[in-house]
């Protein structure tokens, strides 16, 4: 269900777009040859390790920062807390 | 709720999420089925999809506390906009990052102009700019200000991404709600359920944090002024018992 149609020449110009694409950008057209040739599949688990390498390093580097952050911050209350008295 | 049951709660659900990362792992490596077209590197989707529900709460909750803050300008709400939008873009830069790695061997492209990829890119880089924005303020209030307004214009992004392929023909299917069967396979189904789960708890666990550390910077700017304000206020007060005297 669309909120709004588009213009057909809106249509007509993605229509455009994508027939610029090289082949087998579509999903159903490279899909088959992915499962059908082995060294496509072996590819596509290098791409599996570096998408989910990507994830892991990503996620690991935030929480080193937000705790080196966190702990720094912490110090730094506790500094002023004694200077202060408190 | 108590400083201790409060630091038990976060120990808790910090143990959740390590215990549950692996069992996702598990599951999709292990357990799942090999999609049948594009093969393993399908795989990505598990986490993908997750991280891009991450990053929609994250932009979410940021125009929700940013919208309080201008509401009622309690600092807390803007601490947790703030933290909300930061975690966004975390999540929002695994969605840009695992996406072209997985479009590559199954569309032959890194990238297209498709709505979807730039609607997303538009989103993470409002947040970016919100990030910075809020950097380059001259004072906390101004960057909490600046920063609700931003926080609460960007989050206009997200409808669009989300109802993008039903709204423009584009590469990237509708997985979640695909009317007259061919949807996820059931297995996939539990899985997807199982790390958007994990990356929401991962999500909120974050979120504590990072609003823990916002909190810890408005004590060390109260700290600090007290700081100021004391040897001034020492200086000030023999003063008038000087001149009473």
């Amino acid at each position: 269900m669309s909120l709004f149609p588009l213009p057909s020449f809106a249509h007509h110009l993605i229509a455009a777009v994508q027939e610029t694409l090289p082949p087998g950008s579509f999903s159903a057209e490279t899909a088959e040859t992915v499962a059908a040739r082995p060294e496509v599949a072996a590819r596509g688990f290098r791409y599996l390790i570096g998408a989910y390498s990507a994830v892991w390093t990503i996620l690991a580097l935030y929480l080193l920062t937000l705790s080196i952050r966190l702990r720094r911050l912490s110090n730094q209350v506790r500094r002023l807390r004694e200077r202060a008295g408190l | 709720m108590t400083r201790n049951v409060r630091d038990l709660a976060q120990d808790l659900l910090y143990l959740i999420v390590l215990l549950l990362v692996p069992a996702c792992l598990y599951v999709v490596f292990a357990v799942v089925p090999t999609e049948q077209r594009m093969g393993v590197v399908q795989r990505i989707f598990y986490f993908h999809v997750p991280c891009a529900f991450a990053a929609f709460l994250g932009v979410a909750l940021c125009a929700l506390f940013s919208a309080l803050y201008l509401k009622t300008r309690d600092r807390r709400h803007d601490i947790v906009a703030h933290a909300s939008a930061e975690l966004g873009v975390l999540f929002c830069t695994i969605v840009l990052v695992t996406g072209p790695i997985w479009a590559r061997p199954v569309w032959g492209v890194w990238w297209t102009g498709e709505v979807r990829l730039t609607s997303t890119l538009v989103l993470w880089l409002i947040y970016v700019g919100y990030l910075v924005l809020r950097q380059n303020a001259e004072n906390p209030d101004q960057a909490a200000r600046w920063g609700a307004v931003v926080g609460i214009v960007g989050a206009l992004d997200v409808p669009i991404i989300y109802k993008s392929v039903e709204w423009w023909r584009g590469l990237h299917p509708r997985v979640l709600k695909v009317s007259g069967g061919g949807g996820l396979d059931p297995a996939m189904e539990k899985a997807l359920m199982l790390c958007t789960v994990t990356i929401l708890l991962l999500f909120l666990y974050l979120l504590i944090q990072r609003s823990r550390l916002g909190l810890l910077q408005e004590q060390i700017e109260a700290l600090a002024f007290a700081e100021r304000r004391a040897p001034a206020s020492a200086g000030a007060a023999p003063h008038p018992t000087g001149a009473r005297s």
